[in-house]
């Protein structure tokens, strides 16, 4: 039974402080009476009468608790500042389990980002129990009557809101007619409907078992065709884990990585870290959540969504964008059995742009990394770029115009793997990355599994072993 | 006699760090608050560090039961921390002097919130005054900051002593 003076909120209420975005404080004291006192990285609610506290160090407040159990924790609401008084009592730490891999998994993601994969990591969960949990009254002057009202309660959507956005999104992914349609219009519909704005897909190459950006929504346009390796990132460590990961107060997490990061330098480890990873999506992103793309055992790709609020997303987005996901990996595992059947007309075959200007383009093709330029710009690489190099050469030489997916699977220089190729994910990137650096070339969709390449004006192309 | 604290650590303390103060009762359970300010005394060998009276009536109790305290400074902008052990000598109410020492640190501290995402609104609403102002007798120095080698003494300054500091 948890102690309270007065009426004070029970804890699962007071979730916007487990959030991390405020560091919480704790005091412990040795067993000969020698106080104290630090800043914590993660409180993790478990239940309404336990925390666990996240121990990567064996530190002061870890040989503390075992020598002596009691513990104090001061906690802030991020939102009004307000500040909570915690009193723990150590039990145990923890090693494995849900809980451990969930902490672990937070903590792995920090350590990628700041480039210390493997040497900074979650050594126990520590579970404590709460024997009091009481307001600090105090700790606030009392509120200016203008300058601190209470903010205008939002206006909030309600459940129906909520279960209409996924009646949507479910109808939108069922009725797409290709995958490119799915995801797109999926993710418009979490921004529009749900206020996911800033979100991405990223399916998982086979061959290179990297991730390609695919689809993305409120980052214009050039993320099409990113990758992000797996075990790298929030992104990366999902994919490999195939485990959700939410990251809340991202500057401040990282901040803390980094400290560790110039200790390890500083004790000479400097040898075994390896160069800070760009966060992929938003510069300035303070909250990420990411999901596997599980269709039955196999990771098709993951969505993220991030926001520059760090308390944007919580436990109801977690549950929420789960059913989204598993949606989404179905819809995409569809498409990819579907893509070769030969079904009726997909898009309407565009029509070459009518006096348009004939420009002349420029493709140099690099062997050595399957790298394609066009006017001396970066366009595509890898399977996407030898799949290009084909249809180019074909259209030049032979004057093919159209092409099957049968016709590129049946080919062995492309090196598209036996099951699951992906093939259909490689042709939308393509297109995609078309689009944006060269749209007087284009992927034009004929019918399911046959496709055109049109050309606006004169190609030119040339080969070369490496740049 | 106590460890001296360098000029470089006393600038430390003094640039609107974050301050927390650990202290404990007599059947050993730990308090924590934060401070609202602390001022390195002469000789560098004591320090001063203010408690608001609404939040630091466990910690006052605390200290005139057995003296001990730890006192812990950190940048927030990049975790450096340093931890201060020793005992309270001396607590008294905070005077106008130190009401000075108090306000330079809470605009600073503000401005060190804003850098990371708090808003001045609302970390101006952080109770100051009045305060305790409990002068500290430094017995060792730590090195605080997340990483390996976290909590590990902090050498004496090899120069430290001549010169007192403000």
């Amino acid at each position: 039974m948890i102690a309270t003076n007065g009426a004070p909120p029970p804890l699962e209420s007071l979730r916007h402080c487990f959030q991390g975005v405020v560091p919480a404080l704790i005091a412990t004291c040795s067993r000969d009476g020698e106080p104290n006192v630090t800043y914590l990285s993660q409180v993790h609610y478990v239940d309404a009468r336990h925390v666990a506290l996240s121990c990567q160090f064996f530190n002061k407040t870890r040989r503390n608790v075992e020598e002596n159990p009691y513990a104090t924790v001061v906690f802030n609401d991020p939102v009004t500042y307000e500040a909570w008084h915690l009193k723990l009592r150590f039990l145990r730490a923890e090693t494995s389990g849900p809980l451990f891999d969930t902490m672990a998994l937070r903590i792995q993601v920090i350590a990628s980002h700041t480039g210390m994969a493997g040497v900074f990591r979650l050594i126990s969960s520590d579970i404590y129990e709460v024997l009091e949990l009481a307001p600090i009254p105090g700790f606030l002057l009392p509120p200016d009557p203008l300058l601190d009202l209470a903010p205008s309660a939002q206006v909030a959507g309600g459940p129906m809101t909520e279960i209409r956005g996924l009646q949507v999104v479910s109808e939108r992914i069922s009725r797409a007619k290709d995958l490119d349609d799915l995801l797109n219009s999926t993710l418009l519909a979490l921004d529009e409907l749900l206020g996911f704005s800033h979100s991405m897909v990223l399916l998982q190459d086979e061959c290179t078992k990297r991730l390609v950006t695919i689809a993305s929504r409120g980052y214009g346009s050039g993320g099409i065709g990113a990758e992000v390796a797996e075990g790298d990132g929030s992104i990366g460590t999902v994919a490999a884990s195939r485990r959700m990961v939410r990251i809340t107060g991202v500057s401040c997490q990282l901040r803390y990585g980094r400290a560790v990061r110039g200790r390890v330098e500083e004790a000479g480890g400097a040898a075994g870290l390896a160069p800070e990873i760009p966060l992929p999506g938003l510069c300035d992103a303070q909250a990420q959540l990411s999901l596997p793309l599980l269709a039955g055992e196999r990771l098709v790709g993951v969505l993220a969504v991030e926001s520059r609020d760090p308390l944007h997303f919580d436990e109801w987005d977690e549950a929420f964008l789960q059913i989204i996901a598993n949606q989404i990996a179905l819809g995409i595992d569809r498409m990819q059995a579907a893509d070769d059947d030969g079904g009726p007309v997909a898009t309407a075959r565009a029509a070459p742009k009518a006096g348009a200007a004939a420009r002349s383009r420029s493709f140099v093709y690099y062997k050595n990394d399957d790298c394609i330029f066009v006017d001396g710009e970066y366009l595509v690489r890898n399977v996407p770029g030898r799949i290009f190099w084909k249809l180019l050469t074909r259209r030049v030489k032979d004057g093919q115009v159209e092409f099957t997916n049968r016709e590129l699977r049946l080919d062995p220089t492309l090196g598209l793997p036996p099951l699951k190729d992906n093939l259909e994910t490689r042709l939308i990137l393509l297109r995609k990355r078309l689009q944006e650096k060269c749209a007087d070339v284009r992927l034009v969709p004929v019918r399911r599994g046959r496709f055109a390449l049109e050309l606006d004006g004169p190609v030119e192309l040339s080969e070369r072993e490496s740049a | 006699m106590g460890q001296a604290i360098s000029t470089e650590l006393a600038a430390f303390c003094h640039s609107g760090v974050s301050i927390l103060v650990g202290t404990r009762d007599r059947r050993l359970f730990a308090e924590c608050v934060r401070a609202v300010g602390a001022r390195v005394e002469r000789g560098r060998r004591e320090l001063s560090v203010f408690v608001p009276l609404a939040t630091g009536a466990v910690t006052a109790a605390n200290l005139a039961d057995n003296q001990r305290i730890a006192v812990c400074f950190t940048r927030i902008e990049d975790h450096r921390s340093i931890q201060f052990k020793g005992r309270a000598v001396a607590v008294a109410l905070a005077s106008e002097d130190d009401r000075a020492v108090i306000e330079r640190h809470r605009g600073e501290w503000t401005r060190n919130l804003a850098v990371i995402g708090m808003p001045p609104r609302l970390s101006l609403r952080q109770c100051s005054w009045p305060s305790h102002a409990i002068r500290v007798r430094v017995e060792s120095v730590f090195v605080q900051t997340p990483g390996p080698g976290a909590g590990a003494p902090l050498p004496p300054p090899a120069t430290a002593g001549r010169r007192g500091a403000s």
